[in-house]
């Protein structure tokens, strides 16, 4: 039987197996902490860092990717934290495209969703799509790539690897200029991509979508 | 390291790593071509095609644009302009301050400005940069000739307690000089205790912060004693295998430590059979493909491992999973050199060389507006007015009206900090940082809001974009003050330093959560500066 380790999360006391994260110990006692760049099939990467708790340190942890540790008193949602979730919300809804993709035909931009829970709807940032418009790639016969849209999560990158061993996906590029790219940073439809569709079905926002649900438009709120 | 080694011998003899070459070394190597491109397109040393013959670099960042009063490269491209086979490109800084403003043609690093590039281009022999206080013999060196080099490891090797070195350097306070302090003697003691099948020794001679250029002049000058504090930390760890990870543009430096390396291996201080005993252990140089965000330990590590150089979130920490997983002993070149000044010498010594209760030598670094910029090795609790006063006052008698203790990571402080003693503890409680020792004075004619906008800039051109609120804070962040300076927008629109407080403390690494930090800091410690009022939050 593997040990466990007992630690409190807003005060909850929970006893979980050693080297669980916070996200998924949190999880377990009904403790929502919302997060962009892990999805439970993937392995945790802590990149987005919405998930940022508070663990009595110099920086917040990101609960995604910390093991629990025993005795930890842990805040998932103290006034300090949800501020700068807040801020970081921000700063990727400032270079979103005007239009969703996936908003408009799935209706699941996990993205938007967070916008939508901490209404956000000014951003009083300098608009990225405006001064530095990323591109798009229609190349592919079935899967439609919007860098836009892309909050660069690696969930693409990790459901071509680790989930589908495809090996296709990367960052390509660093700091603000990265972006995702195909094999040599080839056209995906030049690539040696499968169009197996996983990069769409773990995306969480309107980067990687379906061509063929493109017609298909939501009703539009009036 | 088998990946990036193969990639930099292509671009060494390429000029280039192409497509072709790549999916060759794809089929070579059987890895899918993503992690290539990832690669290639990561690290500057690489590019997708060769470029005009002649490759110019220049600094871009604080000191060199000091230096030249603007952006360098206006200025050379200016006096280059009928040049049609060079390609100019900025770069971030070149560990070259004390000679700025800094550039590299192919490699070679050429100072003192446009003209002398000129004259160096045109095939005359332009001015080369000369250490500006480099000593015949460094206090912090224990041997009068080469001769004596490897003897304290030597001793202690043939019957000494590896515990002593952790004791030794425990009672010498000493700690990490690359900038984040943590205490060696620890750091030594977990590597020590754990666990792991086999374990590294790495130095970490990546500097590359704005200011930073001391560990150039220890590996150019002291290189044995490097080599010597690494072989005590695989003595006292169990380690066989150490690696020197190099900035690129060190290219003295990296014929300085191959001399030594080779010297020590006909010394018997490296190899198989260590000293004749049944120890073995041997190191090797692994040249950065550059970027400054691999001297972040765990960058460093992933460029190890053939990665791309991105910050591993921690915990773990290397002292347990470090490189391929195993325990690895990481420290910077002048902690390495103080670890052997200290078992050579003794705490008590090390200790008697502090002024009043401060411990030890330091290795600064000096350049910005002062007389004689350069590196000089001064007793720990020196003054910051010591220094300045070291490098023959302020140049053209100015008065000061900034300095920067430790490099970009670290606030500005207004000339009534003059006299705060150097160590980490006094250099916090003035409100700044010591960081690595990388001072950089400021006369009274800049304008604070330049100087402060360039150390952001820096960060956000360096930053790895892993992390959201690096790779996007610090673009928004300099795109906000950048409308302001070009009355495009009367304020920023939201408070810097709110966005600051979200990259301090979301931020994967230390370069996020540093990366407003000058600027930001200087709108509370210069209230009175006329270029930094329109940031300000309030209406003044």
């Amino acid at each position: 039987m593997s040990r466990q380790v007992e630690l409190t999360i807003n005060g909850k006391a929970v006893s979980v197996p050693v080297g669980t994260t916070l996200w998924d110990a949190a999880a377990a006692i009904g403790i929502d902490i919302p997060v962009l760049c892990h999805e439970p099939r993937l392995r945790p990467v802590g990149v987005c860092r919405l998930c940022v708790v508070d663990v009595g340190a110099r920086t917040l942890a990101a609960a995604c990717v910390r093991p629990c540790e025993e005795g930890m008193e842990v805040r998932t949602d103290s006034e300090e934290v949800e501020a700068h979730r807040r801020t970081l919300l921000e700063l990727l809804l400032a270079d979103q495209p005007d239009e969703s993709a996936r908003e408009n035909t799935t209706g699941d931009d996990a993205l938007y969703e967070l916008a939508r829970r901490y209404g956000i709807k000014d951003i009083p940032l300098p608009d990225g799509a405006a001064g530095h418009p990323r591109g798009r790639d229609d190349s592919s016969p079935v899967i439609a790539v919007d860098h836009q849209a892309c909050i660069l999560c690696d969930r693409c990158i990790r459901g071509c690897d680790e989930i589908q061993h495809n090996n296709v996906i990367t960052r390509t590029g660093k700091g603000y200029e990265t972006r995702i790219a195909f094999d040599l940073d080839t056209a995906m439809g030049e690539s040696t991509c499968v169009a197996c569709g996983e990069c769409v079905a773990v995306c969480p926002t309107g980067a990687l979508t379906h061509k063929a649900v493109h017609g298909l438009r939501l009703e539009e709120e009036t | 390291m088998r990946l990036l080694k193969a990639m930099l011998a292509l671009q060494a003899s390429e000029g280039a790593v192409t497509d072709a070459a790549l999916r060759k070394l794809a089929r070579a190597e059987n890895v899918p071509l993503y992690r290539l491109q990832g690669l290639r397109s990561f690290y500057p040393v690489f590019r997708e095609q060769p470029g005009r013959p002649v490759q110019v670099q220049v600094c871009r960042d604080l000191v060199c644009r000091m230096a030249a009063g603007g952006a360098p490269a206006d200025a050379v491209r200016d006096v280059l302009a009928g040049r049609g086979d060079a390609e100019i490109t900025e770069v971030s800084c070149l560990g070259q301050c004390d000679h700025a403003p800094a550039a590299m043609v192919d490699n070679h690093p050429v100072c003192g400005g446009p003209r002398a590039l000129q004259q160096y281009l045109a095939g005359e022999p332009a001015p080369s940069p000369v250490q500006s206080d480099s000593l015949e013999h460094w206090p912090t060196d224990p041997y009068d000739s080469a001769g004596q080099h490897y003897a304290t490891a030597r001793s202690l090797l043939a019957g000494g307690d590896p515990e002593s070195v952790i004791a030794a350097l425990k009672q010498a306070g000493l700690r990490g000089l690359g900038g984040a302090a943590f205490p060696t003697g620890m750091k030594w003691e977990f590597t020590r205790k754990a666990e792991g099948a086999e374990k590294y020794v790495i130095c970490n001679a990546d500097e590359s912060e704005p200011g930073t250029f001391k560990d150039r002049v220890i590996l150019e000058d002291l290189p044995h004693l490097v080599i010597e504090g690494m072989l005590l930390g695989a003595w006292v760890i169990g380690a066989r295998r150490g690696i020197i990870y190099l900035r690129h543009e060190y290219h003295a430096a990296e014929q300085a430590l191959g001399t030594a390396i080779a010297a020590a291996r006909r010394a018997g201080a490296l190899g198989r059979s260590v000293f004749g005993g049944d120890f073995a252990f041997d190191l090797e140089v692994f040249v950065s493909p550059g970027g400054y965000i691999m001297g972040e330990e765990t960058a460093l590590l992933e460029a190890l491992e053939d990665q791309r150089g991105e910050p591993r979130n921690k915990p773990p920490f290397p002292t347990n999973a470090g490189l391929n997983g195993r325990p690895t002993l990481i420290n910077n070149v002048e902690t390495f050199s103080a670890v052997t000044t200290i078992a050579a010498r003794g705490a008590d010594w090390w200790n008697a060389q502090g002024i009043d209760d401060h411990a030890g030598l330091k290795f600064v670094s000096v350049s910005g507006d002062v007389a004689r910029p350069g590196v000089h090795c001064v007793p720990w609790g020196t003054t910051a007015r010591d220094v300045l006063k070291r490098c023959g006052g302020m140049a053209e008698g100015r008065a000061l009206k900034a300095f920067s203790p430790g490099g970009a990571s670290t606030a500005f402080l207004p000339p009534d900090k003059l006299d705060t003693p150097l160590d980490f503890d006094t250099m916090q409680a003035a409100g700044s940082a010591l960081g690595t020792g990388a001072m950089v004075f400021v006369a009274e004619h800049r304008d604070l809001l330049d100087v402060t906008l360039a150390q952001v800039r820096f960060f956000r051109n360096e930053s790895c974009g892993k992390c959201v609120p690096c790779r996007v804070g610090s673009r928004k962040a300099v795109e906000l003050v950048e409308q302001v300076q070009r009355g495009e927008s009367p304020r920023p629109g939201v408070s810097l330093a709110a966005l600051h407080a979200t990259l301090a403390k979301t931020s994967i690494c230390g370069l996020g959560q540093v990366a407003l930090l000058p600027l930001v800091d200087a709108l509370a410690t210069f209230p009175d500066e006329p270029s930094l009022q329109a940031l300000r939050e309030e209406e003044p």
